[in-house]
């Protein structure tokens, strides 16, 4: 599909203002940009998947990214972890600044981009290792800690992800022995164990049952305290009870963005509402 | 009108909240016509038709009610879908509400009917009139989707609010020179406020109709003649006095 085939000028795009914030009842707070996004372009070879993306998105925040399949939202989510780095012919442009830094840059070091920024995929990804060594595996890549300090920081983690009680008693036993939900469990515990600032969530809860769904929303409302956690998901539902802000994108440009409320109970633009209320997609 | 949903049943399922929604609109249209009628020509029968026929219209409504929980659990609405949903749950209520008062209109028509002709009563089939047409019009405005309309209706009731307010202190000063007119004159009262209570239910589903078009809430104060609630009839030494101090 070209770009030419688009035709979706003008765009509507309201940016959430500071002074309105979803997640805190009239109590002012002054909330901080975690990333800043200017003119991002994504080129799957010659195929541009984004086009020109601007957006600030807030710390200590949940944002959602809602859309149809193939509409950019992943490719979103590959761009502020650089993970298209491993492949040749994907390629960037504009500027991601996350902390003053362009993290588009060739010169950054992902390893520790990486580090800051975490990431948990749809399906439930354990290493094939004890529940223990899943969580102290991405630890020991960026420290050197005696036993006892590594153990408080994996009970940290799998308390932070509400798995501790679940599995304290088998620390040693296989992560894949865990249920769907206990896995994506471990796997956000392991992505906080390394002390990220932000958090990615590509479709979370897209291969868990309800209750374990619940439990992951749960721990997302509880860990949005501490990070910038961006999230995509193809639960309109799961957006609207999750996130604090939520963006619609449609063929890889950003349609709306705006506070949750706003965008499912009154969007700005017709095709947000055609999506958010099942008339396309 | 609800349309082109990817799931072609949740459209049937809201065209048929609409559709039973239309059918009380004009069961309402027709209950206060009826009872108006029955009012003027001094029909018993026709009056008591009305009562019975108030049972029809909560059946409706508890038809709508239904189809919301049913909508709401099943399909998860968002944005206008969700107001369109919302919207006919709060129309059914005032129309269940606008029927109540038009039985009661013909029942104490009934009661009406075995006491003397009072002058006053001439105008309540005027006060109705304007009721009916806040009423048709409302209506109109829901099928058409038509905020303009509805915002008309939302002044229109200032007109019936004068209408009640003037035949209220003509009642009482009726009554005050007349005791032998005070039964027909209290029901004539209620009656009258009755139908002056079904104009603030038409300015409530215009209200409804502009949320639900423009999905935010209409703002501003709707202008109130109704001056019934601080008017005074008194009989001092140079014959009946009539006072009113601005609502407040």
């Amino acid at each position: 599909m070209t770009q030419q085939s688009v035709p979706m000028r003008p765009l509507e795009i309201r940016m959430p203002e500071t002074s309105h914030d979803p997640a805190i009842d009239g109590v002012p707070e002054a909330l901080s940009d975690k990333i800043e996004i200017r003119n991002l372009r994504f080129y799957y070879k010659k195929y541009e998947a984004l086009k020109n993306i601007n957006m600030k998105l807030h710390d200590k925040r949940v944002t959602a990214f809602i859309g149809p399949s193939g509409c950019g939202k992943s490719t979103m989510l590959r761009c502020l972890n650089r993970m298209y780095d491993l492949y040749p012919e994907q390629r960037a442009t504009g500027e991601i600044i996350v902390d003053g830094r362009d993290i588009l840059d060739p010169k950054i070091d992902l390893n520790l981009l990486r580090a800051k920024i975490g990431m948990v995929f749809q399906k439930p990804t354990p290493f094939p290792m004890s529940i223990f060594d899943n969580i102290a595996f991405g630890i020991r890549l960026y420290e050197k800690l005696p036993h006892s300090e590594l153990m408080d920081r994996v009970e940290s983690a799998l308390r932070r992800a509400a798995l501790w009680t679940e599995v304290k008693d088998k620390l040693k036993q296989s992560g894949l022995g865990l249920s769907g939900g206990q896995q994506q469990r471990l796997c956000i515990a392991r992505a906080i164990a390394v002390k990220p600032e932000i958090l990615l969530l590509d479709e979370p809860c897209s291969a868990l049952d309800p209750i374990s769904t619940q439990k992951v929303e749960e721990l997302i409302a509880e860990l949005k305290s501490d990070y910038c956690i961006i999230m995509v998901t193809h639960s309109m539902q799961q957006a609207a009870r999750s996130s604090d802000y939520t963006a619609f994108m449609y063929l890889g440009e950003l349609i709306e963005f705006s506070d949750t409320e706003t965008v499912f109970t009154n969007p700005a633009n017709k095709r947000t509402e055609d999506y958010i209320t099942g008339r396309f997609g | 009108m609800p349309s082109d949903h990817i799931i072609k049943s949740y459209d049937e399922e809201l065209t048929r909240l609409q559709n039973t929604l239309i059918a009380m609109g004009g069961l309402a249209e027709a209950q206060l016509a009826s009872a108006i009628q029955a009012v003027v020509k001094r029909d018993s029968e026709l009056a008591a038709e009305v009562v019975e026929g108030d049972v029809r219209v909560d059946q409706l409504e508890k038809e709508v009610e239904a189809l919301v929980v049913r909508l709401l659990a099943l399909r998860q609405p968002m944005a206008r879908d969700l107001r369109e949903i919302i919207s006919a749950l709060k129309i059914g209520a005032d129309l269940e509400r606008i029927c109540d008062y038009s039985a009661n209109v013909a029942k104490r028509s009934i009661a009406l009917n075995q006491a003397p002709v009072v002058k006053p009563a001439f105008a309540l089939p005027r006060m109705a009139r304007l009721a009916q047409l806040l009423i048709k019009d409302v209506l109109d405005a829901y099928v058409h989707r038509d905020a303009e309309k509805a915002m008309r209706v939302w002044l229109g009731d200032e007109e019936l609010d004068e209408l009640y307010t003037s035949l209220f202190r003509e009642l009482l000063t009726y009554m005050m020179e007349d005791p032998r007119s005070i039964t027909a004159g209290t029901h004539l009262l209620f009656m009258a406020k009755n139908i002056e209570r079904i104009g603030d239910h038409a300015t409530n589903i215009a209200e409804t109709i502009y949320f639900l078009i423009n999905g935010t809430p209409l703002k501003e104060t709707r202008p109130k003649r109704d001056r019934s609630s601080s008017s005074v009839v008194l009989a001092g030494p140079n014959g009946i006095i009539s006072n009113e101090s601005e609502p407040q």
